[in-house]
This record gives C-alpha cells, structure tokens and sequence, in this order.
C-alpha cells in the first residue's frame, strides 16, 4: 500500500513539469501582452517598457521559462497584476471553491444517488420517466439562467436567502444548489443505469431464487456492487468542482479559484494562470488517488501494491 | 412689550425652521455596502491604473488637491497654492494638525517622502512624474515647493489625480520596493481607515474618528465584489447591498418601478469612437474618411442600440471635461457620403470594402454599435465585415504596430479626467503604436505644435484658446468617426443620502449618511 502511494506520487513530478511546459506555452501562444494590459489606459510608452522591464517579459521564452521555474522552486512567483505571491493569491481563494464544491457534492451526491436508486428499483413507471426527466432538464438548465432565477425567488422576492457574496452559511445555499444541479443530475443517471446493470446480474436472480426479501437485495446486493462506479463520478465531479465553477462564481460573485483564474485569463496574468493551473492539476491528481483508496474500502477483491 | 412680540415671531419661526430642516440634518452611523465588478488590483496610489483600486483608494487617502465632481481643482492637503510668473515653481501652503492612520504627522516632509519615492521607484505612475517634476523642496514644516522641469499647464490636475495622494513616511520606510505589500497595507490621511481586503470578495474601510474634516457620517463602507451585472442589480432590490454601478440599461423600468430602490442616469466622461487607420489607402483620403463620418446616424445609435444610455459627441473630447470645445458633428447625410466615396473613386460597381474590429463586451453594447454600423454603411455601399474580439487579443491586434498594423477601423473608448491629455494621447505623432496609443496614425504636424503649445500654456484663457482650435483641426481631419459620450446607470437603496458622483467614473461615498 505504502509503496503505491509513493509511486503515485512520485508520478506527480513528470504531470507537473509536463503541466508547467504546457500552461506556459499556452499562456504565452495566446495573443496578448501582458506589459501593455497591465500598462492600462492612459500609461506612457515608458510605463509598457518599464513593464515589460520589470517581469522579463522582453526576454526569450526559455529564459522566462527558467525564470519562472526558478521562482516556483524558491516559492517565491509573484502576479503580474497586484505583484503579490501568486500562493498568497491562490490558496483563500481555493479553500473558498473547496468549500462551495464540498456543500454542492453533498447535495448532489445525496439527491442524486437517492432519485437515482429510485428510478432503478421503480424502473421504467411513471416514477422513473418523472426522475429522469428532471435529470435532463438538470443537466441541460444554464447556470446563468439557473443562479439568476434562484436569487429573483429566494432574495428578491422572498427575501429568505442573500443574493450572491459570502459571509454566512445562508450564503452558499444557492451557489451550491446551483453548481450542483448538474452534477446531481449525472450521478442520477448513473446511479440508476448502474442498478439496472447490477439486477441483471445472475448472483440477484439466484438471490431472488432463494427467496430473499427485495429489501435485503437492493439494500444488500445490488447497492453495495452499484456504488463502486459512482464512486468514480462523484469523485470526478468533485475534481471537476474544485477546478473551478467559474460560471457559478461569477453569477453569485463567489471568490473561488476559478473565477480568480479566468481572470487572470483576460488580464494575461502569465505567473498566476500558470501556477494556477498547476495547482489544480495537483489537486485532481490527489482526488483520484483518494477515489482509488476508497474502492478498496468499499470493495475488498480491489488490492494495491502487488505489482 | 413690543420688544417681547418680536422676540417670540423669531422664536417661532426659528424653531419652525428647525424643524423643516431636522429631517434633512445628515444622521451619523451605519454601513454602506458598495458593489462593484471588478476588485481592486493595489491599493499603492502611484501604483494604481484602474479605476476600481482608485475608488477604494480615494476613501483612504488625500492629495493636496483634488477634484470635485466637475472636475474643477479645489483644495484638500493644502490649503493654498501660488506658481510662479515662469510657471516654473508651485508652493503648497499645508493643512495643519493632520496626521496619518498610523498617527505619524503630516506636513511638508511627508509630501517631500511621498513624490521622492515616486520619482525614485518602478512605479506604474513613476514615469508621468518623473517627466515633470525636477525637485521637491521643503520650504518649511507646513509649505512645501516643486520645481518643474519645464512650464505645464496641468501640474494641477497631475496633482489632483490619486496618483499623487500622500503616504504615510512610516509606511514608506516599512515596505519600500515591495510594492505588492505595500499594496495591501494602505496608510492615509483620509476620512475611513482600511480594516482589511479578503481578495476577489471584500475590502472593508471603518471611520476615521480623528478625521481632520471632522468624522464622517458612516461607520463602515464595504466595497464587495460582484463580477455580474444583473447580480449587482439584484443585490441592491434585495438589500444584501447599497450601492452599485453599471447597471444593465435592459433592467431600468423594472428598477424604475421598485420602491425600495432609486435608479438615476448619470454622465461619464467616456467617449466611444471608431479609429481609422489613417496611413492605409484608401483611408489615407481626407473624402473616404469624412464620407464614413456623414454616413452614420448617431443619433439613432444613441437611441435604439443603446437605449438613451449615451449622447453624439460634438468634439474628440466628452463635453464633461473642462477644455471641452463643441465643434459639432458631422449630420448624417447619406447623400453627402456618396458624393464624397464618388469623388474618391468609389461607387455601386467598385464598392469600398473594410473590416471593422471590435471587443466584445467591454463597453456598452458595444459589438451591437458595430453591427448597427454595418447596416448603416451599407446604405451608401460600404461594405463592412465585422471582427469582434476578446480584449486581450484586441490589444495586441491594435498594437502590432505601424509596420504590422492590417486594421481599418477599429471600435475603441476613452475616459479622461484632463482635456489636453486626450489629444495628446490619441493625435499625437510621438505616441503611435507599438508603444504609445495613436492607433490610427495620425499626423499633423500643426496638432503636434499645438499639443505643445498647451502644455506649456501658463494663462489659462490661452491654453482654452489652444484647445478650441485643437479641436477644430482633428474634427476636419476624420481620423475617427465620432460616435458618442456614454452615460451609467447607479443603483441604491432608498434612504442612502449624500452619494456623490464624480463623471470620472468614481462613486463618492465619504459624505454619505442613511436617513432611516
């Protein structure tokens, strides 16, 4: 076990470096100078040049590379934009997008795999047609649309929720619900089509046979075999999340990463994007490994660290 | 006896008076939330080029002089000022008993500080200065001297700008060239103080109890961040915030009707124009040009595409701004565009073909404007591909430059707080791409001498002189098509008093008080 983990990890240094080359190319093969947007309106050719000056943006591109790596290594990368550390930048703005992701996966995970079971043990009623056909209208419903309807209703109108910001917990109600619609949806999905598949297996018939209460079956059987999967997709979906709701964050002016990356987008933030988008490789490398860990716990034939 | 009656008729109508007036006395206490699109990127004054951090800024800190909301100089820090005759020397008489945040003392030292680690530093607003401003001399501990390099007839304004405001010498010696620390920590001598900025979500300012104008009339002002319009909108109907800026034009009769909140138009000094590339045939011929400018109805822009939210404008400069002279508009006269493209060798069989570039969504509708003139053009048999593109690659786009420049028109905004600055950054023939911002290549050598000419200006009534005939010259010369002004929507809670706005794009939150 001890010995996969490290290798895993391990694995982490070729994805970031591998990460870092290709966000660094990306970021500079877009068009746009970062000196003269930063610059703004109004600033003298002195001020572009001295810019440019300032953070070796005139220099080569492998330079700015080793520069960079340089700087990651010492800690020590600054933004273009407000000249602060890029960690310093990054980290409040993570855990407020970890706590957001957190809330909505739960909401999503339970109404989910709840109307998910549903539709599978009442399959092909009225129930499960009504059950997925909220799903599709989860899915393909725009956040846009979604966030500014929920803030009309719940703080425009009735005033029982603020609309958009962050401070207390009445703040992330609607952001989650929003963020999560979606995610709830395919879990739906695929909860349902995983106990369909899992029912037709011959271990169900033969318990059946036995004359096992149906209760006992789903509960026992067919739920414990199903979950495995959707393990997966809501572990995904949470890597995913933690990406980054930049349409979520925007419509409810949440202070996540990923609106703080998409803007940085826009302002050419080189050093931001670049570390930015390296962070959130790391994350989602870490989230799978910790999805790995749980089949084995939900699934004893899964073992790690023979080979 | 009689003596006595008059006595009590005063009295009466006193207190009378009193109370009508009670009602209208500014109450003390209570928060503002202010919502805004974009955070704050510093909070270092001559760090600062945008105008988000430059609105948080100015509740923080003073200059010596600053503007009103007409723009006009009034005093601040100092309470007078002289120039010399040679337009050489400004001296600042300074405001005692003033002291910073930190408790640290303001007076002629802390001026000197300030402008010494402004010229020395890599500041973004180092080098306007530093072009300017030769030395800073302490005359005593209240009077402070700058001496100019040459005569500059807007030392004032650079003065009023925040750029210029005054940091505490504490502050100064404690983060130095560390200007992005410098950035978190503001320390100045302004009505509230900085409590604390959770970026991308908040920054909090309190009351300066020991305000040197007396406290003012708030506790707290919250400036939150909020990047989507309608959001900010439904924030304010609800109550979760203030105050907002930038509200859709689409919202404003479903707003109007709100009874818990007031919308109101008010005037920015933005002015929106199409450039041409001026050095590119066949819009190098002064009749192609002019013909573009006659073929467009501006009025009815203002009006359908942009829903009343703006005004024609009558000169390169917003009629806002102090030096502004209304030379009038080219009329829409289709007619006469034709003849004009006739002449220059254009017609129904050899029609004149140009792409215009736009950003999309960074002024106020403004890829809409571009298609409406695509219709518009095409009336008189201009034919006009339009090329929305994202800001950044727009920038790049129109700043290739001259050897690079494949543009033909292009749709850009200005927003100014000083007349002569606009000309200088967009006429002049020294500030043409890569570096410098006349995209479209235009030169005149006579605009050139002029731009000069009010620089140095030392009598006001000259300088206006100057800038009229300025005026007049680039509106002859069509190195754009000169749209429109455009005006903002703000939004606020009912009973929210004494907000001040300031066409220069800056909400005035220091004399506000609630009424509730």
């Amino acid at each position: 076990m001890l010995r996969f983990i490290i290798r895993r990890l391990l694995l982490l240094i070729p994805i970031l470096i591998g990460v870092s080359i290709v966000s660094f190319l990306m970021v500079h093969l877009i068009p746009g100078d970062p000196a003269r947007i930063l610059a703004g309106q109004n600033a003298t050719p002195e001020d572009v040049l001295a810019i440019r000056e300032r953070f070796g943006l005139d220099k080569p591109l492998t330079i700015q590379y080793f520069m960079f790596m340089k700087a990651l290594i010492s800690g020590n990368v600054k933004s273009l934009r407000t000249e602060k550390n890029v960690m310093e930048e990054i980290l409040p703005r993570f855990l407020n997008t970890l706590q957001l992701s957190l809330v909505s996966i739960i909401i999503s995970a339970t109404m989910g795999i709840f109307f998910g079971i549903i539709a599978g043990v009442k399959r092909n009623t009225w129930v499960d047609n009504l059950v997925m056909g909220f799903s599709l209208f989860g899915v393909s419903m725009p956040v846009f649309w979604l966030g500014i309807l929920l803030m009309l209703i719940f703080a425009v109108k009735l005033g029982w929720l603020p609309a958009g910001g962050k401070g207390t917990w009445k703040h992330i109600i609607l952001p989650a619900i929003t963020l999560g619609m979606a995610t709830s949806a395919i879990i739906a999905r695929m909860t349902r089509a995983n106990i369909l598949q899992v029912f037709h297996q011959d271990y169900i018939r033969t318990a059946y046979a036995f004359g096992i209460s149906e209760r006992k079956i789903i509960y026992k059987y067919v739920l414990k075999n199903a979950l495995i999967p959707i393990v997966t997709v809501v572990g995904l979906q949470f890597g995913y999340l933690l990406g980054g709701a930049v349409l979520t964050e925007s419509v409810f002016g949440w202070p996540g990463v990923g609106r703080l990356i998409a803007d940085s987008i826009f302002t050419r933030d080189y050093t931001l994007i670049q570390v930015g988008v390296m962070f959130i490789a790391v994350i989602f490398v870490l989230i799978n490994l910790l999805v790995d860990f749980t089949y084995a716990i939900l699934d004893p034939r899964i073992r790690y660290g023979q080979g | 006896m009689r003596k006595r009656t008059w006595s009590l008729v005063i009295l009466l109508v006193s207190l009378s008076f009193l109370l009508i007036f009670a009602g209208e006395a500014p109450k003390y206490g209570g928060k503002v939330i202010y919502t805004m699109g974009t955070d704050a990127k510093t909070l270092l004054p001559p760090h600062i080029n945008d105008s988000p951090s430059g609105e948080v800024a100015r509740h923080i800190f003073e200059g010596l002089v600053e503007y009103d909301e007409k723009l006009n100089i009034k005093p601040l820090l100092a309470e007078k000022w002289e120039m010399s005759n040679d337009g050489l020397t400004y001296t600042f008489y300074l405001r005692k008993g003033v002291k910073f945040h930190d408790g640290t003392d303001f007076n002629a030292q802390a001026v000197k500080k300030t402008f010494d680690f402004i010229i020395n530093g890599k500041l973004r607003r180092t080098n306007i200065y530093k072009k300017r401003i030769k030395e800073v001399e302490i005359v005593d501990d209240y009077t402070v001297r700058f001496h100019l390099k040459a005569p500059f007839s807007d030392f004032l304004n650079y003065m009023a700008s925040t750029n210029a405001d005054i940091l505490s010498p504490k502050a100064i010696e404690k983060y130095g060239d560390d200007y992005g620390e410098f950035g978190k920590y503001p320390v100045g001598t302004g009505p509230f103080v900085f409590v604390e900025w959770k970026p991308g979500e908040k920054i909090v300012l309190k009351a300066n109890e020991n305000y040197w104008g007396g406290r003012p009339y708030l506790d707290e002002i919250e400036f939150r961040v909020t990047p989507e319009d309608v959001t900010r909108a439904l924030q304010i109907q609800s109550g979760d915030a203030h105050v907002t800026t930038r509200v859709p034009p689409v919202m404003y009769n479903a707003l109007k009707k709100d009874p818990r909140v007031v919308i109101e138009r008010v005037p920015e000094t933005r002015v929106i124009f199409l450039g041409i590339n001026t050095i590119k045939k066949p819009l190098d011929d002064i009749r192609v040009r002019r013909a573009l400018n006659y073929a467009i109805d501006k009025e009815k822009i203002c009006k359908v595409v942009l829903q009343g939210m703006a005004f024609p404008l009558k000169s390169p400069i917003s009629e806002l701004l102090p030096g502004h002279y209304p030379v009038g508009a080219y009329p829409y006269d289709p007619k006469k565009a034709k003849e004009l493209l006739k002449e220059a060798g254009f017609d129904e069989n050899h029609k004149l073909k140009l792409e215009l570039a736009t950003p999309k969504g960074r002024y106020l509708m403004d890829y809409q404007t571009a298609l409406a003139i695509q219709g518009m053009l095409k009336e008189v048999g201009v034919e006009i591909d339009v090329r929305p593109m994202e800001w950044g690659e727009y920038i790049n786009y129109l700043f290739a430059g001259r050897e690079n420049a494949k543009y033909d028109i292009y749709l850009l905004g200005w927003s100014d707080t000083l007349a002569s600055n606009v000309i200088d950054r967009l006429f002049s023939s020294t500030n043409v791409p890569p570096l410098g911002e006349n995209i479209g290549f235009y030169f005149n050598p006579k605009v050139d001498e002029l731009i000069e000419k009010i620089s140095r200006a030392i009598d006001p009534k000259k300088k206006d002189e100057y800038l009229a005939e300025v005026q007049k010259i680039i509106m002859a010369d069509a190195p754009w098509i000169f749209l429109h002004n455009v005006q903002e929507l703000i939004l606020y809670r009912k009973g929210l008093k004494g907000l001040i706005w300031h066409s220069s794009e800056f909400l005035d939150l220091r004399k506000a008080w609630w009424d509730k």
